[in-house]
């Protein structure tokens, strides 16, 4: 019996640490249990309130569960069953108004907030974002900011409102961070809209939600939640345009840049001022970002040569196909697309 | 043991003996049809099994490369593809519906044998099509649930999708076909006495699930036929850049989908109202709330469809909606748990495994149906679904709700239908297994859901938090395995060497305990006559349940009733074995295959098969058109109604719904259309003439009927003549119609508008030319000797149909030609 009850505090101790390890959420970055926007928090909390029902009603049938079977009834060949009734009316009205009123103080407060998350128009002073997905990436444009064009990660300030508007360059995808808020998808022929406030800064993942064909696990991406000055400083160094090939310093950068413009690549990939590709990733300041190939690898150079000796390889499906490169050649390109700051 | 009446002095022939292979192949023994569905179901079960441990494998550790992507895809689209079509439907409505149900009311075989045959071979052959894919290159691999568009042509290449395509279509009409026949059956082929009030509370679940197939499956027929025209014929049901929307898919889908969850968790609601009341000595508590709770439940699944697109931007108000009627679904579910809790509450226990998987289910389904509210909140459900929080959901309602359900019927059902007990031993084991197992594997993904992982992936990065209960979640898995071994064991076990079941062996309450075990090839010597709900219960112990409780209790054996003592009185008819359901199926399959892989000499082969079986297949008939003679045993609320006039209504019923979902389609679609043509090409003084004729052939088929019922052969066939005359009119100006459009550059694949009328156009048309062929089918016919006033029937079941073809004729000429002209309509 002691050991029991030992067993059980320790079990109970376990499930508070584990909670509480959730509302912090340093081991897990995407739990939806430690939000950090408003959208996010209003849903939280709606969670929390639906929980508690939840757990007394299950409570309750737990209880009924167990004394109907343990307590009121006999075991065949025992005495005579207790209770034969095969109706009562004020038991089953209470069966199903009880439940009845639960769903009601359920159903306001989601409504309310769903009205709530969807605003019409974008709120006043909201960064308005375009959000475009590609099997299997992300491609992040800023309109009203010098048209910044960025993949896989997104920046935003906190203490803004945020409108994303969702855009879809082939299949059905879902835009997801769990910290910031719930899913929405991305519908090809139509806009949708997401509304949300970051309030604390820090780097939380997302993933694409709804399932896009082989590559769908590894359509992941970053966003970046900055303090406003932070964000304006990456602002900044997002609209400037990249260094001119001739002013490069680094010889194998600089034969890089060269290969790179006689190069098949500039096909689908733009470089501000050297090529126009749309298909890909804009690649301008690649080499500001922290992660590459939607955001399953670090951007290290290694991992930049890996990709483009065979991009299938590390994203099966990929679009790009392997061109062959290798040696010098592909060193120089590492090189060139990492200086892109 | 439980009292056991006496052996019953009838012959005991049972229907698993004679005939051979040729036996099997040709049998329209509903009971022989239920086996086979239940070994080919359990061969799947086994197939989706390993499919799971695979998954499991794979998502072992993060970044793992145990299986490729692509082979990953194409597994959990198996996976769930198949426990959904062909495990759990299979099982519960192939299999224990089949077998138990027209048992329990007391009947010698469903309403059309012939056509219960052909949807088993119907289900095989759809189920084997959906792995045929395997030998073009690999398995479907866009999702059980394949979302537009990435199933488009362009997306996926393949033959895996066409293979999946087709053979969703062919279980649909398998499925379709089963639903009207146990519809039928239920309604007009229930014994004496046996009201609509004293009916088994199973098949109440299994009446109220055919109406739901018959509304539920002809959406989804849509959606596939539209995908099946996208990927072979060019048309841009789902391409956005023509105006038109992936999620038109999802609508459809869903209007199939939600309430197939309930195709599903129905006849489960049942077996748990069966096997309750018997393993606690009481009668179902509040049986009448029981029996309107699933009404009200199939009725509200038709209305929820959208909760699972919350995601997809309907807009504030729909989503409040959709939230609210997705919510009151608990209200009905909520009566039927603390009603089976009243039932358990006061009985007599008596602790088999049956009842075991049934207490299980009690609690496990509970636990999906709390987290199913919080999916209902639509801003809570933002966050849970695609996350594996919605596994975890529906894993608890369709594992921990239905499949134990099924593994509690198995145990409950198995000694009635192989005439064997099986091991209780080994069933506490696998029960506990199943439990420790189940909620290893799928409680944590609740956790996982709400930590952010994501479904359909096949990996994950480190550093997510994910791996430990992952790794959890497949060491269940593998003790989940375990168990359903055990269950293999324990039925191979039995099958060769397990007790011999007696009867009755579990002290029964419904007519299927009354007779041997297993039953004979004709269910009842005599048909019985129910004095009460709880049929055999009140034979066995007369109306009041306390006075036998207090016999069993001082250790009597309660008497044998009386009724089940009598012999046959006379000749039993049972309907002769047919060869045609199965060739039926195969020319079907051949023809799918010919279609996927096109090679149009297969599809000619295939088409001539299937159009031989069904001719064949309608001439077999010795009866057709003749009145049915042995109502007289029915119940009187079976009204009397002809079965295959009950049988067309239902038909015609799941028409109506067809029908409205490709008109749905025409008139979103019409406003959605860019450039081409549009509606304005369409012209009214012409269609107008066809209308019209088409409506006066309807006064002439009237006047038919009404020649043949005063047995004036010459005038009928006039009236008939001039029927399928004025058909052909209808016919021709359609010809003319589609001809002349498309000289003026509108085709299918020109535009929305072209693509949505000629689908609704030319699929009424073809319904047209069917009728005229079954009229002409008639009009030959009646030149027979044997053709006169008996033989009524056949005209008016043609009648029917054609009128049904008018009345859909004159909405399509309404909506599509009439209101064009209404700008802004």
């Amino acid at each position: 019996m002691k050991r029991a009850t030992g067993f059980i505090r320790a079990a109970m101790l376990a499930a508070a640490a584990t909670l509480a390890g959730c509302a912090q959420g340093r081991e897990l970055p995407m739990t939806t249990l430690a939000p950090k926007s408003d959208l996010a928090v209003w849903i939280y909390r709606l969670l929390i309130e639906v929980s508690l029902w939840d757990a007394l009603v299950f409570a309750i049938v737990m209880v009924v569960f167990i004394l109907a079977i343990f307590v009121f009834s006999t075991r065949v060949g025992e005495a005579a069953a207790p209770w034969s009734a095969a109706s009562d009316l004020k038991l089953e009205v209470a069966w199903t108004l009880g439940p009845a009123l639960i769903l009601l103080m359920i159903s306001i407060p989601t409504v309310r907030t769903i009205f709530r998350s969807q605003p019409n128009l974008p709120p006043n002073g909201s960064l308005e974002i375009e959000v475009v997905a590609h099997q299997w990436w992300w491609e992040f444009q800023y309109p009203g900011k010098d048209h910044i064009i960025t993949a896989n990660e997104l920046h935003i300030p906190t203490g803004v409102p945020i409108r994303l508007s969702l855009k879809s360059a082939d299949i059905i995808h879902s835009f997801w961070v769990p910290q910031l808020g719930g899913k929405r998808d991305v519908v090809p022929g139509q806009i949708n809209e997401l509304t949300f406030e970051a309030t604390v800064p820090g780097m939380y993942p997302g993933q694409c939600a709804e399932f896009c064909g082989e590559s769908h696990a590894n359509m992941r991406f970053r966003v970046f939640v900055d303090s406003p000055r932070q964000f304006a400083e990456w602002e900044k160094a997002q609209s400037a345009a990249p260094i001119a090939a001739a002013l490069i310093k680094d010889p194998a950068a600089a034969a890089g840049a060269q290969a790179f413009s006689n190069s098949p690549c500039t096909a689908c990939h733009r470089i501000d001022g050297v090529s126009k590709g749309t298909i890909g990733p804009d690649l301008t300041h690649f080499g500001s970002r922290a992660t590459m190939a939607s955001g399953i690898e670090s951007n290290t150079p290694a991992h930049v040569a890996q990709w483009i000796i065979n991009p299938g390889h590390v994203k099966p499906g990929a679009q790009m196909p392997a061109f062959g490169l290798g040696g010098k050649q592909l060193d120089d390109l590492v090189a060139y697309l990492e200086s892109l700051k | 043991m439980a009292a056991q009446p006496k052996a019953l002095p009838v012959e005991t022939r049972n229907y698993l003996r004679g005939g051979g292979l040729i036996g099997w192949l040709t049998t329209v023994d509903h009971k022989r049809v239920a086996l086979m569905y239940a070994l080919s179901a359990l061969v799947f079960m086994a197939i989706g099994g390993i499919e799971a441990m695979l998954i499991r494998i794979q998502l072992w550790s993060p970044d793992n490369h145990f299986l490729s992507a692509s082979v990953y895809n194409q597994i959990f689209t198996m996976h769930g593809t198949t426990m959904i079509f062909l495990v759990v439907m299979p099982l519960e409505i192939g299999f224990f519906a089949n077998f138990i149900m027209p048992l329990q009311i007391g009947a010698r075989d469903v309403a059309f044998p012939r056509l219960n045959a052909m949807s088993f071979w119907l289900f095989l052959a759809g189920a084997i099509f959906l792995h045929l894919g395997w030998l073009w290159g690999g398995l479907p691999d866009a999702g059980w649930f394949g979302y537009a568009n990435l199933t488009e042509r362009y997306f996926s290449p393949g033959l895996n999708l066409d293979f999946w395509v087709v053979g969703l279509l062919i279980l649909g009409i398998s499925t379709i076909v089963s639903g009207l026949n146990f519809f039928v059956t239920i309604i007009s082929m229930r014994a004496k006495g046996m009201s609509f009030m004293r009916m088994p509370m199973f098949v109440w679940s299994i009446l109220i699930t055919s109406v739901l197939i018959l509304i539920a499956f002809p959406p989804l027929t849509v959606g596939l036929v539209f995908l099946l025209l996208d990927r072979f014929f060019g048309t841009h049901f789902y391409v956005a850049a023509y105006g038109a929307t992936p999620i038109l898919w999802q609508h459809l889908f869903w209007l199939f989908g939600h309430p197939e969850v309930y195709i599903m968790a129905l006849p489960a609601f049942g077996m748990i109202s069966e096997i309750v009341p018997v393993f606690s000595r009481k009668p179902l508590f509040g049986y009448p709330m029981m029996a309107y709770s699933i009404v009200l439940i199939a009725f509200l699944s038709y209305g929820v469809w959208g909760h699972h697109m919350f995601a997809t931007g309907m807009g504030p108000v729909a989503d409040s909606a959709f939230a609210i009627t997705s919510m009151l679904i608990a209200i009905p579910t909520g009566i039927k748990i603390f009603s089976w809790l009243a039932t358990i509450w006061g009985g007599s226990l008596r602790m088999t495994t049956a009842f075991y998987f049934a207490l299980g289910f009690l609690l496990e389904f509970t636990i999906g149906g709390l987290s199913g509210i919080m999916h209902a909140s639509a801003p809570i459900d933002l966050q849970q679904t695609d996350s594996y929080f919605v596994v975890a959901h529906f894993h608890y309602v369709l594992f921990g709700g239905v499949m134990f359900a099924i593994l509690g019927a198995i145990y409950y059902w198995w000694p009635k239908i192989t005439g064997r007990m099986l091991s209780e031993k080994l069933g506490k084991w696998q029960f506990w297994l199943t439990v420790v197992g189940f909620n290893g594997t799928f409680f944590p993904m609740h956790l996982l859901g709400m930590w952010g992982m994501p479904r359909r992936i096949y990996t994950y990065g480190a550093g997510l938090g994910w791996t430990h209960l992952n790794q959890l979640e497949t060491v269940c898995a593998f003790i989940l395995g375990i168990s359903f071994l055990v269950m293999y064991i324990n039925l191979i076990k039995s099958t060769a060497s397990g007790e011999k079941a007696p009867a009755d062996p579990w002290d029964g309450r419904s007519l299927e305990w009354s007779i041997a075990s297993a039953p004979p090839a004709y269910n009842f010597a005599r048909v019985p006559e129910v004095r009460g709900r709880d049929a055999y219960w009140v034979m066995k112990y007369g109306r009041a349940g306390s006075r036998g409780v207090a016999m069993f209790m001082a250790g009597q054996t309660p008497p044998v009733p009386e009724s089940m003592q009598a012999a046959a009185t006379g000749p039993i008819h049972m309907p002769a074995p047919s060869i045609y359901p199965l060739f039926v199926a195969l020319g079907l399959m051949t023809m799918g295959v010919g279609l996927v892989i096109g090679e149009w000499r297969i599809i000619i082969l295939g088409s001539i098969t299937l159009l031989v079986s069904v001719v064949a297949m309608g001439f077999e008939y010795p009866t057709y058109g003749q009145e049915p003679h042995d109502l007289e045993e029915l119940a009187p609320s079976s009204g009397g109604i002809d079965l295959r006039k009950a049988g067309l209504w239902a038909f015609l019923g799941s028409e109506c719904v067809f029908f409205a979902s490709l008109i749905a389609t025409y008139v979103v679609y019409k406003s959605r259309n860019i450039g081409g043509p549009g509606a304005g090409i369409l012209e009214i003084p012409l269609t107008s003439i066809s209308t019209f004729a088409l409506l006066m052939s309807s006064l002439a088929m009237v006047l038919a009927l009404n020649a043949i019922q005063r047995n004036k052969k010459n005038l009928m066939r006039m009236w008939l003549g001039l029927t399928i005359g004025l058909g052909l009119v209808f016919l021709g100006i359609e010809a003319y119609e589609f001809t002349h459009f498309y000289h003026e550059g509108l085709s299918m694949q020109t535009d929305l508008f072209g693509q949505s009328f000629f689908t609704l156009v030319g699929f009424h048309g073809a319904h047209v030319t069917i009728g005229v062929l079954w009229l002409a089918t008639v009009w030959f016919a009646s030149f027979s000797k044997k053709f006169d006033k008996s033989r009524a029937l056949s005209v008016e079941m043609a009648g029917l149909y054609w009128h049904f073809v008018d009345i859909v004729w004159v909405i399509i000429f309404t909506l599509v030609y009439l209101m064009q002209q209404v700008k802004g309509a």
